[in-house]
């Protein structure tokens, strides 16, 4: 569903992003460890095509991003550290509007409020203005948008950073939900539980460089961390 | 499922709730709103009182004509009459150079008077001068200023909050998003203007024994256009310089830069280059060189030498007194029309260079889209100076017909030395009624191209740059 084939990314000489191949399935979700400056967010930023490679190919439902840069969105979610919502609007409004801009036109407000209730987001709630919502109110808004535009793979920037644990655990729930949906996911995120309790795969990244790929499955925590650190120190 | 159009309404809808939610959207429209209305009132009282004015006071200029005592018809010619300058029904939204230049004149022999009546000289303090907020001046001024304050933001402070990166990842097209808060911007504006605009023609329409037929329909219709494309350069110009600029701040400063540029520094300096460049004698200097040439009698002296000689030779007669025609008459009428051409060309320079002034107002619409919709708006307003012109010519044209009816009522009556003829009632009324229709708008519009070819030039730049600013939209 995500491709990346020898995918680089230099801005005036440096690199941000060296030959990165990756494919991430439906029903995948890999999470991108490494500190900042690593690649993570270059990564997804090339997969939105809100950046040109240098070289080589960002591919989504096996279409290269940068020559099917409309279509392509049209499979993709994106949800950002921080979901930025018109705040003066209701959470409702803001739904049916990002769906409507995703092509959705013909969504009645019984099939929005579907989707607050899939994430888990009050139907009151989304009667008031997003000026009121705390982070993980937005952030559920953000995969409400996801789910309502049927989107096939999810790109997430640090979606959990800042969330309080119970927000961020409910917000990992939602993604397996998604995943076990058979939506593919990349997530670039520094939290090495999350990425341990969230994906299927974990991509170690330093110095624009994937260095590790691991299964989640095949690793603890304590290993997890070990192998984390100890590529950041080499 | 994917309706470009559905689309468009989706974006337009979103930025006017967004608008109408937001205080500071709704004090700036609401004050426009007021100012629009109160001008609007204001001038809509001063076209009802000074149309009333000057139906009265034309009517009470012909009942004095015909209520003049006997007299000789050169002394009628000399009683003279007033005439008034009809108010154009748009004078409502822009009074143009009326308060400047005179609502009536007086016509009499001889003499081809200016203007009186001037409302800018007549006001009695400074205040009431320069204070006139008219509706053209909301419309030019204030509306650009609205439509800055409504689109400043619209791209540059989306990318701010961060909700451009999130509308961009949705793969919707940067001309659809264009469209679509141009719409928005659009249709907030609307908000505030539609109502005026009704309340405005419904207020007339009301107010007249003719209803609806009261509004003049084509020349309202062709002001809303000019103005439509005035708004839509502006709204354009708005949205591509936000698409466009780093920060909204950044955004704000251009265009209200712009907005000064267009609403106070171009105006000011392309009137004083329009002087410079084609400048207009003073009141003193013009009435010593027309009194100059109209003093030199060289040439009606040979005329009417020539003339007597011809009549007495065809009458077979040696004196004045046995022609069986009054040669007083034709003295007078060969004067009169021995001045004729001293006016035409005497008021006719004056005129024309008030005219090449306008049009190098008018080329000043390359940098300033105001002074294109100014003088369009003035022009289908009917208070432009080529109306103004048209007025005076047709005014004095009345007056020729005057001297013309009271110098051929002489001819046919001789007199001997010592005798006057003596005319009443029925000269005078043979003399029509001044009436004076104001040409089409067809005719004003005519006046302008170079206004609407600059005002359309405009829009068409205007649009290409959010089609090439949207282009470039980043997240």
């Amino acid at each position: 569903m995500l491709e990346a084939v020898n995918l680089s990314k230099s801005y005036n000489g440096t690199v941000a992003l060296r030959d990165l191949n990756l494919q991430i399935q439906p029903g995948e979700v890999l999470c991108l460890l490494g500190a900042n400056g690593a690649g993570k967010t270059t990564t997804i930023n090339l997969f939105l095509n809100f950046t040109k490679p240098s070289s080589g190919l960002a591919k989504v439902k096996g279409l290269d991003v940068t020559e099917h840069p409309i279509e392509t969105k049209r499979y993709i979610a994106y949800i950002p550290e921080q979901v930025m919502l018109y705040k003066n609007l209701t959470g409702l409004e803001n739904l049916g509007y990002f769906t409507a801009l995703a092509g959705h036109t013909d969504y009645g407000r019984e099939r929005l409020l579907e989707c607050f209730d899939q994430v888990g987001l009050a139907r009151e709630a989304a009667q008031h203005r997003v000026a009121t919502y705390s982070k993980g109110m937005r952030q559920k808004v953000g995969i409400a948008i996801a789910l309502a535009k049927k989107a096939e793979a999810l790109l997430l920037d640090e979606p959990t950073s800042g969330l309080d644990p119970k927000a961020s655990n409910e917000f990992s729930t939602l993604i397996r939900k998604m995943s076990e949906a058979g939506v593919a996911t990349l997530m670039a995120t520094h939290d090495l539980f999350r990425a341990k309790e969230s994906g299927t795969r974990v991509g170690i990244m330093k110095h624009g460089s994937l260095v590790a790929t691991l299964h989640t499955g095949e690793v603890g925590h304590a290993d997890l961390e070990r192998i984390y650190l100890e590529h950041m120190h080499e | 499922m994917n309706n470009p159009s559905r689309m468009i309404i989706s974006i337009a809808k979103k930025e006017m709730t967004e608008m109408f939610r937001d205080g500071r959207f709704r004090l700036a429209s609401g004050i426009v709103a007021v100012l629009l209305l109160a001008s609007l009132a204001a001038g809509w009282k001063q076209y009802g009182d000074l149309k009333n004015q000057h139906e009265t006071a034309q009517k009470a200029e012909r009942y004095n004509w015909l209520g003049q005592t006997p007299k000789n018809p050169h002394q009628g010619a000399h009683y003279g009459v007033y005439a008034f300058k009809p108010k154009s029904q748009l004078s409502i939204v822009d009074t143009g150079v009326d308060p400047y230049i005179g609502v009536a004149v007086y016509l009499e022999a001889h003499k081809q008077n200016e203007f009186k009546f001037r409302p800018a000289q007549d006001a009695a303090t400074s205040i009431q001068r320069f204070g006139e907020l008219t509706a053209a001046v909301v419309l030019q001024i204030l509306i650009p200023l609205l439509i800055i304050l409504l689109a400043f933001s619209s791209f540059a402070g989306e990318r701010e909050q961060g909700t451009l990166r999130q509308l961009l990842s949705l793969g919707v097209e940067r001309s659809r998003l264009a469209a679509g808060k141009a719409l928005g911007v659009a249709g907030a504006l609307a908000a505030v203007l539609v109502p005026a605009t009704l309340i405005g023609v419904l207020t007339l329409a009301l107010t007249s024994s003719k209803g609806l037929l009261a509004v003049d329909v084509s020349r309202t219709i062709l002001m809303i256009g000019a103005y439509g494309l005035y708004f839509l350069i502006f709204l354009s110009l708005s949205l591509a310089v936000s698409a466009l600029s780093s920060s909204s701040r950044v955004a704000l400063v251009v265009l209200l830069s712009f907005w000064i540029l267009n609403g106070l520094i171009a105006t000011r300096t392309f009137s004083d280059l329009a002087g410079f460049l084609h400048p207009t004698p003073s009141e003193v200097e013009f009435d010593t060189a027309l009194q100059r040439d109209l003093e030199d009698t060289r040439e009606l002296n040979a005329r009417l030498d020539e003339i007597k000689s011809g009549l007495f030779q065809k009458y077979g007669v040696s004196k004045l007194d046995d022609l069986p025609i009054n040669f007083r008459a034709i003295s007078l009428q060969q004067a009169e029309e021995l001045n004729y051409t001293k006016f035409e060309k005497h008021f006719g320079d004056v005129f024309d260079r008030f005219e090449q002034q306008n049009g190098i107002y008018q080329l000043g619409a390359a940098v300033a889209p105001l002074l294109a919709v100014r003088s369009l708006s003035m022009g289908l307003a009917g208070t432009d100076f080529a109306h103004h012109r048209d007025f005076t010519t047709a005014a004095e044209n009345y007056r020729r017909t005057i001297v013309r009816y009271m110098n051929d009522d002489i001819l046919v009556h001789p007199t001997k030395a010592g005798e006057e003829y003596i005319a009443g009632s029925e000269l005078w009324k043979t003399v029509p009624e001044f009436q004076y229709e104001a040409p089409g708008p067809l005719w004003a519009l005519s006046r302008y191209k170079t206004s609407i070819v600059l005002l359309i030039v405009w829009l068409a730049a205007a649009a290409a740059a959010v089609v090439f600013a949207a282009r470039r939209i980043q997240a």
